[in-house]
């Protein structure tokens, strides 16, 4: 998943984490900053998906942005709640959770209110949800490690999720965001660079159709940088053959032909 | 939830269409604003606006506090919106927890900037007393008390008026104490600071119904919506944050499209709402 295709292993297998150091801060005047990690600006961490982590539920996806992982189970379609009104659509229930062990500081994870209705604004544009009528379809993420980026990897994992479960869909969604430091662009980012970060962009689209589900910006953007959605939009595109290849969800192709 | 005919909903989208809505309205106008400023004695600053049926209240409270030890050199700014069962019998109990939370999350990623403070509307530094020991907790709250549509933008002037309305006492801080001592403080209840409010940006939602988009839709026309954006623009024209809602996907050339139409209109809305808050407060004064 990284920059250049012929060097990216397959598949990334997890190395324990190693002490992490407080690295010097950002310099807004340092043209030539390399980041933390020593990826390029336009570059994502190592990633790795993989689908059915968990048995007991109808769909499950796992994955790894490189300290990031997260764990996706998707349950259902069952009855909706008996108080719920008749929908002639189906439901969709989006919960985001944290481990209280996920970040640095214990129980931090709690900060992150908006992430559960930001998943369900990424995904139900996707969903095909008049094919189950009556009926929710829940979809619980858990953020194991926080290491950065970590709403863009709970959306691309429970679309991979969703797949698994075979719950229809227009397409995967793949989801990235972008870290405005100073002057520099860069992809993907880490908590480090998330934490010193000027602006901040989230996006979600459907690669194959072409549509953005989600964006979100925070802080200054000038014209000119807004444009550059249009650079996140080709990295997705980049990385989207990955996610469906490396899951090799099969039925759901067929399902998706069948539609 | 609308209930709407089948009928209404031709005739919202159809009007839509051919750019005069069912209030008359063209498709890209607002409707008249209406601001009050210092409605709540108690608060430092406060502010209603009032656009068509939508009526929100806006705080502003300032408080002393401590710095985080992150940022040693800058206040704190927080955003809650409160959603009133008196708005809406759906906001009862938990109901409203969901827009709530959803609106203070918008407001807070259009006003208060990037992490670094970059694009933030409110200059945090301005708000240090002295570094690391004291600085002002600006708490904005704000109440829907009814709701037509067009809430973020709404919510979004009546913080700008709040703020221009908000007199911060000045702080006399008592010299010699040193080193860890938390120095004595002296509040004047006679001289305020007024705040720059001249950054702080306006928030534009465009409601896309049908091919076309919309400003300051009603809650009929939200019914209609495939997609909303609300981007926040200040006055050099500078994207400060943007938020997208409903669930239907958008090409990406109709969001940098949404964006450049949404700039042309913040231009006139930021110019409105000036002339208009600088009409409250000069009414406020008088009597």
């Amino acid at each position: 998943m990284a920059g250049k295709p012929g060097t990216t292993p397959t598949t990334y297998s997890p190395s324990p984490t190693t002490q992490k150091t407080r690295k010097p801060i950002f310099n807004k005047d340092d043209v030539d900053w390399v980041r933390p990690d020593g990826r390029g600006f336009h570059q994502c961490r190592p990633a790795f998906f993989r689908t059915g982590a968990v048995n007991a539920a109808s769909g499950s996806a796992y994955a790894e942005f490189g300290n990031t992982k997260v764990i996706v189970s998707v349950f259902g379609p069952r009855e909706s709640k008996k108080a719920m009104m008749y929908s002639d659509i189906g439901r969709l229930n989006c919960s985001v959770s944290y481990t209280t062990f996920a970040t640095l500081v214990r129980g931090q994870g709690s900060e992150h209110k908006d992430f559960s209705s930001m998943l369900h604004k990424s995904l139900e544009g996707a969903i095909i949800l008049e094919t189950f009528p009556k009926t929710t379809v829940d979809v619980f993420a858990l953020v194991l490690e926080s290491g950065g980026s970590d709403l863009p990897v709970v959306i691309s994992c429970a679309s991979l999720a969703l797949a698994d479960a075979g719950i229809l869909m227009h397409d995967l969604v793949a989801s990235v965001s972008l870290s405005c430091l100073g002057k520099n662009l860069v992809i993907d980012p880490i908590l480090e660079e998330e934490s010193y970060q000027d602006g901040g962009l989230l996006i979600t689209c459907m690669p194959s159709r072409y549509e953005v589900t989600q964006l979100t910006v925070t802080g200054e953007w000038s014209t000119p940088k807004i444009n550059e959605v249009s650079l996140s939009t080709g990295i997705i595109a980049y990385f989207y053959p990955h996610l469906e290849e490396l899951c090799c969800i099969r039925e759901w192709n067929e399902l998706h032909d069948f539609v | 939830m609308v209930g709407l005919s089948l009928g209404e909903k031709h005739f919202i989208q159809g009007g839509i269409a051919q750019d005069i809505r069912s209030d008359g309205r063209k498709r890209l106008t607002y409707r008249p604003i209406n601001v009050e400023t210092g409605v709540i004695p108690q608060a430092n600053g406060s502010a209603r606006i009032r656009m068509g049926a939508t009526d929100v209240i806006s705080t502003v409270k300032a408080e002393l506090g401590k710095p985080i030890s992150l940022q040693p050199d800058k206040g704190k700014v927080s955003i809650y919106v409160d959603c009133s069962p008196t708005a809406a019998p759906m906001f009862e109990g938990r109901g409203g927890e969901e827009l709530s939370t959803e609106l203070s999350v918008a407001l807070q990623r259009s006003l208060l900037g990037g992490k670094s403070g970059a694009g933030a509307g409110i200059d945090l530094s301005s708000l240090v007393v002295v570094e690391g020991k004291i600085c002002w907790d600006l708490y904005i709250d704000c109440l829907v008390v009814c709701s037509d549509g067009n809430l973020l933008d709404a919510l979004g002037a009546a913080i700008k008026a709040a703020l221009s309305n908000t007199g911060i006492p000045r702080v006399q801080v008592a010299a010699g104490a040193s080193g860890d001592e938390q120095p004595e403080v002296d509040i004047s209840d006679e001289e305020f600071l007024q705040f720059d409010t001249s950054d702080i940006p306006v928030i534009v939602t465009l409601t896309k119904v049908g091919r076309h988009y919309i400003v300051d839709a009603t809650t009929e026309e939200e019914s209609q919506m495939s997609s909303a954006i609300s981007i926040s623009v200040n006055r050099k024209g500078h994207i400060c944050g943007l938020t997208k809602r409903g669930g239907a996907g958008l090409d990406p050339s109709i969001v940098l499209d949404m964006i450049s139409v949404a700039k042309h209109v913040s231009e006139q809305l930021i110019n409105k709402l000036d002339s208009e808050i600088a009409a409250a407060e000069a009414g406020d004064d008088e009597s």
